[in-house]
């Protein structure tokens, strides 16, 4: 077993029960007497990813996932009986000592859980007074943009009336002009229902609402008077995951089936998913290796009786287990919108499901694979607003960025022309963004990125002998450059709105 | 056997060729392309494919339905990577088959043959996986550049060529469009005559051609009820194709320019670079035909929108009487626009395993005949005599409906995705480092 990794940013507030890093609740009194901000795009630009990677924003981002992800991963019911790992016997034994967290165990969600579920629901119904388009079939229905005007329309009516008031109070009539706490949760929460301009969908939307949720914790909107005493360490948390973000992404694949939603940011087949990232997360935290409550999360290792990461690949365990598990739900909606063989259509959660080292394995790469292809790729997070509560002020204690792989792996002077290349005014240079997060917050793995950008991928068999492995010359000239070898745009330059049925040029603005 | 015939072998068995035998494949194609023009020159017959995005298995449907290479010719016109499983062995069979017969296969430029774009859409992450390395994909780019930005399809005959796996044995000298199933069966054909009405349109089991209507609708707004083909406006609208009846058809990925009037200009570009963000270049690969008047601004954020007049104008002052490009998604594999004067292509079924779409291919078939189209049409400029194409002396006023002949006979073969039975579930991969 690997050693507990060291926790703590100074900003984190630690418990007896739990000593790792949760995002702070602000006090009561600190945020009548708050700053609050509209917030405001700040990634203009690939060097700008760099910042948001030293940012308060991006500080506040990892501890809240950490926190909700090592709250899903089962708990032992006694720390003291150790089941022996022998016969059926002990495998039974081994499952009744585990608390699993599925997702359709009955909780004690707190009456904001309850609310925000309402929320979701009305949410989802605008979609009956938007009916998509029945006309000329093209990929994104164009009834979208109705459904999604009438939705920020709505928004603030819709947040004023299933939001806790206490954490909404303040706002408006009281502040004037000021800015509230209204505004911030409003810019994330809209956020997180896709682009109607682009008519797509993605992670970048997928980690707004996260911030919506992020920002109402730090409101204290899911610990009411009176609700949080009684309460098991990691049970909001695991009620915020099963019993909102589930339930929201059950929304947005409604939404994408309803309007085509195209996947943003995509890679073709090459990407992790077309539209999510945190139910494989969470989905992967559900199965890991059963902990006691002040164990770290597990670095490898599966919960006695879970299904096999193999299983991903089988039809019928993935409809077996959909209804509990959120990884299998997201791979269960995959299924049920691509045809063709899973191991081509979805080739990085084929080869995840050869994993050896079980679920806690799974989970770690995909914290690192998150943070990496999530929070570090400008296409992903240049959309992503900042005010007061997810700020864009930089964290004193962020690691300074490193160089990282991921950026040295980006395609480098090719043979662009000096022309291209002029007028490549977007997206250059993304420096090392590096990601100190891991770090930072001492996520399990420790350095940060040591994997390469999207796919660094060992030798083909095929490949022969030639090329040695997965390093790559970086940036190195190509062999016969038919122009003058000039820097090629380095750290992904592009947007949100690459589509997949629809091409977007990288380097076009909004 | 040669080198390259192992290799073709190789890649048609879906299986990637060593990356020092890609160095060198790459190398000489580019030997080969820097001879080719900016526009080359293809002589019917020829079939003319879109987008293929990587989807190997499909690609070898698509060469099942069309005749295998070097049987018969083709035309691909771009985007042969990015979003698909297999990006690479798909660009490099039609590489190799390209190097190995140049004569019977054209390849041009789509906006994914890009540094930039392959990074995004997942190129370039293939081949990192594939290969460990870049090296693969930067061989690749640099073949990306050498590319012809289109070519011009010169000797098309204006009628249908018999249709070898049809029992229907007559050759309908008035047959405009035939619309084939991947068996080689008619489903409908659409006569030039009569017009405004619909075409003759058949189907084998009787059906006409107006019941196939599919909600593509005519070609312009306000037109009369579209009658015509699925995903064509030909017959369903006043005078059916313009341009010059006997022209020459033009292919490019994209569409037009707002800075390329003539096809000689776009001889003209210094085309060996990466895809430029802007200019006459960056268009050709980028732009769309849409519903609008003239130019528009393009929402993909590179390219324009052009116009039906657009076309007009264009088509008639180049002698040409068709332009066929791809880069759209079509649900019905190909789509006929602005009184049939420029053709979609796509053919890349189901398009990312998930849109449902069938895809098309479009034969061209040789004019028997020996007149016409050499001595009219060579795409140059300079046929519109000082007229600069705006003027009074407009292309409808030439472009008398009763004329019997109008742009090219146009054989569409529609097909699905390949079965995917055939293919064996591979070993799994070592995870990306983030797993390790």
């Amino acid at each position: 077993m690997e050693p507990p990794a060291p926790h703590g940013p100074p900003a984190a507030r630690t418990t007896p029960t739990n000593p790792f890093p949760k995002l702070e609740i602000l006090p009561q009194s600190s945020v009548a007497a708050r700053h609050f901000l509209h917030p405001v795009k700040h990634i203009n630009d690939g060097p700008d990813v760099a910042h948001f990677l030293t940012s308060k924003a991006y500080r506040d981002i990892g501890v809240f996932v950490l926190q909700l992800n090592h709250a899903l991963v089962p708990r032992k019911k006694s720390a003291s009986t150790v089941a022996p790992h022998t016969g059926a016997a002990g495998r039974a034994a081994a499952v009744a000592n585990t608390q699993f967290f599925p997702l359709n165990a009955p909780r004690r969600d707190p009456q904001a859980v309850l609310r925000l579920r309402e929320l979701l629901d009305r949410v989802e119904g605008i979609i009956d007074e938007a009916p998509p388009d029945p006309g000329p079939r093209r990929f994104g229905n164009v009834s979208f943009r109705r459904w999604h005007e009438m939705l920020e329309a709505r928004a603030e009516g819709l947040l004023r009336e299933f939001l806790p008031e206490d954490v909404v109070r303040g706002f408006g009539e009281e502040r004037g002009d000021e800015a509230g706490p209204l505004d911030e949760l409003k810019a994330y929460f809209l956020g997180g229902f896709g682009s109607s301009q682009r008519l797509d969908y993605g992670t970048g939307h997928e980690l707004s609402i996260l911030a919506f949720l992020g920002c109402l914790w730090k409101l204290g909107g899911f610990v009411q008077v009176g609700e949080g005493e009684e309460r098991v360490d990691g049970e909001i948390e695991r009620s915020i995951v099963l019993g909102v973000i589930e339930p929201y992404l059950k929304v947005i694949r409604r939404l994408i089936l309803t309007y085509t939603l195209e996947p943003a940011g995509s890679h073709g087949v090459w990407g992790l998913d077309d539209h999510a990232f945190l139910p494989y997360i969470f989905g992967s935290a559900q199965l890991a290796r059963p902990i006691t409550d002040s164990e770290p999360t597990p670095l490898e290792g599966s919960a006695p009786g879970a299904p096999r990461p193999g299983d991903v690949v089988k039809a019928d365990a993935v409809a077996r287990h959909r209804e509990t598990n959120m990884y299998f739900s997201a791979v269960g909606f995959i299924n049920d919108v691509k045809k063709g063989p899973f191991w081509e259509h979805s080739p990085i959660l084929f080869d995840v499901s050869g994993i050896k080292d079980g679920w806690g394995k799974i989970n770690k790469g995909m914290i690192k694979m998150f943070n990496a292809e999530v929070l570090s790729k400008f296409p992903v997070v240049q959309h992503f607003p900042f005010g007061s509560l997810f700020s864009w002020d930089v964290d004193p204690d962020a690691v300074a960025p490193i160089t990282s792989v991921h950026m040295a792996n980006q395609p480098v002077a090719a043979a662009a022309t000096a022309a291209a290349a002029a007028k490549t005014s977007l997206g250059v240079g993304g420096v090392g963004t590096a990601a100190p997060w891991a770090q930072a917050t001492r996520m399990p793995g420790g350095p940060a990125l040591s994997g390469g950008p999207g796919i660094p991928y060992s030798q083909g068999p095929w490949s022969g002998g030639g090329s040695a492995g997965p390093s790559v010359p970086r940036g190195g000239p190509s062999d016969v450059g038919p122009a003058p070898s000039t820097e090629f745009p380095r750290g992904v330059p592009g947007r949100a709105s690459n589509q997949f049925t629809v091409t977007k040029a990288p380097w076009a603005k909004d | 056997m040669s080198d390259l015939d192992k290799a073709i072998a190789q890649l048609r068995a879906c299986r990637p060729i060593p990356e020092a035998q890609v160095r060198e494949l790459c190398h000489k194609a580019r030997e080969l392309l820097i001879e080719e023009g900016n526009v080359v020159t293809v002589t019917a017959p020829v079939t003319i494919c879109g987008d293929i995005h990587g989807q190997f298995h499909d690609l070898m449907e698509l060469f099942r339905v069309g005749g295998d290479v070097p049987d018969t010719n083709y035309l691909f016109m771009g985007d042969f990577v990015d979003r698909g499983f297999y990006s690479l062995e798909s660009f490099l069979l039609l590489l190799c088959l390209k190097v190995r017969y140049p004569d019977r296969m054209t390849l041009i430029r789509g906006n994914h043959e890009s540094r930039q774009i392959t990074t995004v859409y997942g190129f370039y992450d293939e081949c990192l996986r594939k290969y460990g390395s870049a090296n693969v994909w930067r061989y690749c780019c640099d073949v990306f550049d050498y590319l012809a930005l289109g070519a011009i399809v010169l000797g098309a005959s204006n009628n249908m060529s018999p249709n070898p796996d049809s029992s229907e044995t007559e050759s309908d000298q008035d047959v405009e469009i035939e619309v084939c199933n991947a068996d080689g069966q008619i489903m409908t054909q659409f006569s030039r005559k009569p017009r405004g009405r619909g075409g003759r349109g058949r189907s084998p089991n009787g059906a006409t051609a107006s019941a196939t209507s599919n909600g593509i609708g005519p070609a312009v707004p306000g037109g009369p009820i579209n009658s015509g083909p699925p995903g064509s406006g030909a017959s369903g609208y006043s005078g059916g194709s313009v341009g010059n009846p006997a022209g020459a058809v033009l292919c490019v990925h994209g569409g037009l320019s707002p800075l390329i009037d003539t096809v000689d200009k776009i001889r003209l570009l210094d085309r060996k670079q990466e895809v430029p963000h802007e200019g006459a270049m960056c268009d050709l690969l980028w732009s769309d035909p849409d519903e609008i008047d003239g130019w528009g601004l393009s929402p993909r954020g590179a390219g324009f929108l052009f116009g039906a007049d657009i076309v007009r104008v264009f088509n008639h002052r180049n002698d040409l009487s068709l332009i066929a490009r791809a880069h759209q998604l079509v649900m019905e594999g190909f789509k006929e626009m602005f009184s049939a004067s420029i053709v979609t292509v796509w053919s890349a079924p189901n398009y990312c395993y998930r849109c449902g779409n069938v895809a098309a291919l479009l034969e061209l078939s040789e004019d028997d005949s020996g007149l016409g189209i050499f001595a009219r049409s060579n795409g140059d400029v300079g046929r519109s005599d000082g007229n600069g194409g705006n003027g009074p002396r407009g292309v409808l006023m030439e472009n008398d409906p009763s004329e019997p002949k109008s742009g090219p006979a146009r054989r569409y073969r529609v097909f699905q995705a390949a079965p995917q039975d055939s293919r064996g579930m591979p070993a799994k991969k070592p995870v990306a480092d983030y797993f390790l």
